[in-house]
């Protein structure tokens, strides 16, 4: 026998021992593994959670119900039913007479308390009411109001009757005020109008985020149409038809390396050529969207040719095979096979661009923009620089309509997503 | 002829006759570099018209990469340079003036894991006869894709599913497809490279089976790590060892009595 080898018998105890070792050794990195998706998940629910906690709440808000009279002279001084006439018509002198017939002030300091608690944008909405249909004009009809963010955070409960009226931002008048709009039935608590179809606005009950979202839109189709052509025909050209030489390295060097550059040296880049070089005005979802292109490029680059070049080489010496040109290989096989990895790398980048705030901050699409944007070439904000300025406003109500707006941002997200899953698999070929 | 002067011109150490009668090509000195590495050197080899010839040698002696030269598939190996000549009917293949599309299609090629496009059985064997214009409707085109399948013998097995795809057929029709694939663009010859490496036995006799008839009609040259295949398929065989073309002969004789020591030595099972 020879010596150096152990007996059987030995070596089976030693086996088992180990074993057990092993086992437990497999049972802790589970265990590590476990503890640690845990965690994450954790961190996430408890995410959605203050995310969600505060956002619902914010897609809602405290209206009043009154009869107001429309009165035609007031309401449409010049009798046209222009816009300039109905906007320089009276309708907040009207809201505040239909609202005083409830809630009976007496002398001008409580008509003054009273002022507050209808939100200024009252007149705005009778006059869209009445382009929306003319024939309501001199009728008596009951319509809600937005009450003021104050009233609407004193309802909520933000602002505390108990609390001494100094150190409150509604004096005892307006408290009194409400106490009578409650007890009278006028007082409704629903789902906003603004929220979804308002425009950036300092006063936060009529702020909303579609100029923000529909800014974000076109931003990302420019991006898109941008980005995704160029993207895929460079990858093709790299992976198919470059020469193996310095060039061409130093090409692929530079596209890996700017994948990783900070987003906000993109903006700097648009802030100094399209702006600075070409002179193109700023704010505008075209200039966002080519800056955001420029920006995702190197994404859709990296992953259009990992997703060529993950294309079985059979397939394309089968296509060689019977004479196919270069050309005719790529569209006819090798392009068909890599369009889903195409997309997901697309909608990555997309998603990315979608919450990207610094380099839109650099090429001012963070003015306060009321009008929603028609148009590519019209000053706009998108969602993530919205949410951005609104978390910094003071107004209790902007607490919520942030938390509002990021669900937004969000659902946006997760859209995207399912319409990259969607177009995947409808575009593998599962053969 | 300036052509036959350059056919002759040539130098080899080859044992046996490297010659044919009635040669469709004729490779003189070809040499095969993968960056700067010689993968084969100085190979000169005649393939007679509608003769089977096999290729065998241990694995890495350049048996694929000489039958790549054939129908310029090299071209798609970065860094991969042929020197030497190889005509095929009289005309210089690696010729500036060659464009390899018609070429391809001259010399068609099935390899060595079957590769059918993931398409439908009919648009693969229509592809090449599509993409070179052979046919310009739909019923000539129904045609060559019904005879192809038929010469590549796989008709009665697929005829009812035309439309369903190449890749859900087992490994031996799926050969048999990327035959009939090759065949569709009507080619004049056929290299395959280890064709039935991937396939079980029984599969592997209905290619051998397939072969004899389609030498009816084409050149075949068929590389095979199988020594029986080799015997039972092919009329002459060439064997390569380390990038050199060895010995080439009347197969019956190669594989009785090997002249070359090497040959020897490979037949009877000392290198593999
Ligand atoms: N694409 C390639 N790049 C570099 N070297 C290669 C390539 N293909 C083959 N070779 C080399 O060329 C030699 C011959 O290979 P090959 O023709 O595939 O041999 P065989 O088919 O006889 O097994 C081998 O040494 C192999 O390593
Ligand atoms: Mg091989």
């Amino acid at each position: 026998m020879n010596k150096s080898l152990m007996n059987a018998k030995d070596a089976e105890l030693i086996v088992k021992s180990s074993v057990l070792k092993r086992r437990r050794k497999d049972k802790r990195l589970k265990f590590y593994g476990r503890s640690t998706i845990f965690i994450a998940l954790s961190f996430l629910v408890f995410l959605f959670y203050s995310i969600f906690e505060k956002g619902i709440p914010g897609f809602f808000q405290y209206y009043v119900t009154l009869d107001v009279n429309l009165d035609q002279k007031r309401l449409d001084p010049k009798g046209d039913l222009s816009h300039e006439s109905l906007y320089n018509g009276d309708g907040r002198g009207l809201v505040l007479e239909a609202l005083y017939k409830v809630i009976k002030p007496k002398g001008r300091k409580e008509k003054k308390s009273a002022k507050k608690i209808i939100s200024s944008n009252a007149d705005v909405r009778i006059a869209k009411m009445i382009l929306n249909d003319p024939s309501i004009l001199g009728k008596t009809i009951p319509i809600t109001f937005a009450v003021d963010d104050d009233i609407d955070s004193f309802l909520r409960g933000y602002i505390k009757r108990d609390t001494p009226e100094s150190d409150r931002r509604i004096n005892d008048k307006v408290i009194n005020f409400v106490d009578i709009l409650v007890k009278e039935n006028k007082v409704i608590y629903k789902f906003s109008d603004y929220i979804l179809t308002g425009s950036a606005s300092r006063s936060p009950e009529i702020a909303g985020i579609k100029g923000a979202l529909i800014g974000s839109i076109l931003t990302l189709v420019v991006c898109f149409f941008l980005s995704f052509p160029l993207g895929v025909a460079t990858a093709v050209y790299l992976e198919g038809f470059a020469p193996k030489n310095k060039i061409t390295e130093i090409i692929e060097i530079n596209i890996n390396n700017l994948a990783a550059v900070p987003s906000v040296v993109f903006g700097i880049l648009g802030l100094a050529i399209f702006i600075g070089v070409f002179g193109m005005p700023r704010s505008i979802p075209l200039i966002g969207g080519m800056v955001l292109a420029i920006m995702t490029l190197p994404t859709i680059i990296i992953s259009s040719r990992a997703a060529i070049s993950a294309v079985p080489p059979s397939i394309k010496d089968a296509a060689y095979g019977v004479g196919a040109s270069k050309l005719q290989t790529l569209m006819h096989h090798v392009i068909p096979l890599a369009i889903p990895g195409m997309l997901t790398g697309t909608i990555i980048g997309m998603a990315r661009a979608l919450g990207e705030t610094a380099p839109l901050l650099m090429i001012g699409m963070v003015a306060f923009i009321v009008d929603i944007p028609n148009s590519i070439q019209e000053p706009a904000t998108v969602l993530p620089v919205q949410i951005f300025m609104w978390a910094d406003f003071a107004e209790r109500m902007f607490i919520n309509k942030t938390s509002s707006a990021t669900i937004i941002l969000l659902v946006f997200l997760i859209l995207m997503n399912a319409i990259a899953v969607f177009l995947r698999n409808k575009l593998e070929r599962r053969w | 002829m300036e052509m036959n002067e350059d056919k002759k011109d040539f130098k080899t150490n080859t044992v046996g006759d490297i010659f044919s009668d009635n040669p469709k090509i004729v490779s003189r000195n070809v040499s095969v570099y993968y960056n700067d590495k010689k993968a084969i050197s100085d190979v000169s080899l005649d393939i007679g018209s509608k003769e089977i010839i096999s290729l065998i040698g241990p694995s890495g002696c350049g048996k694929s990469t000489f039958l790549r030269c054939f129908n310029r598939m090299n071209d798609t190996i970065d860094g991969c340079k042929v020197e030497g000549k190889i005509f095929l009917d009289n005309e210089n293949i690696y010729d500036e003036m060659i464009d390899v599309v018609p070429l391809r299609a001259k010399v068609g090629m099935v390899f060595q894991k079957p590769n059918p496009f993931p398409k439908s059985i009919y648009d693969n064997v229509a592809y090449g006869p599509r993409i070179h214009g052979l046919v310009d409707n739909k019923k000539d085109m129904d045609n060559i894709v019904e005879m192809s399948l038929k010469n590549a013998g796989l008709w009665d097995e697929v005829k009812d599913r035309l439309d369903s795809p190449g890749t859900g057929l087992s490994g031996g029709q799926q050969q048999r497809l990327c035959i009939a694939r090759a065949i569709a663009v009507s080619p004049e010859i056929i290299l395959m490279d280890e064709p039935c490496s991937a396939l079980d036995p029984i599969a592997t006799a209905k290619i051998e089976e397939l072969l004899q008839t389609l030498a009816n009609d084409y050149s075949i040259v068929i590389v095979t790590h199988s020594m029986q295949q080799a015997a039972r398929v092919s009329q002459r065989t060439a064997y390569f060892h380390l990038g050199e073309l060895v010995e080439v002969g009347y197969t019956k004789h190669i594989f009785t009595n090997p002249t070359d020591i090497k040959t020897q030595n490979y037949i009877t099972g000392r290198i593999g």
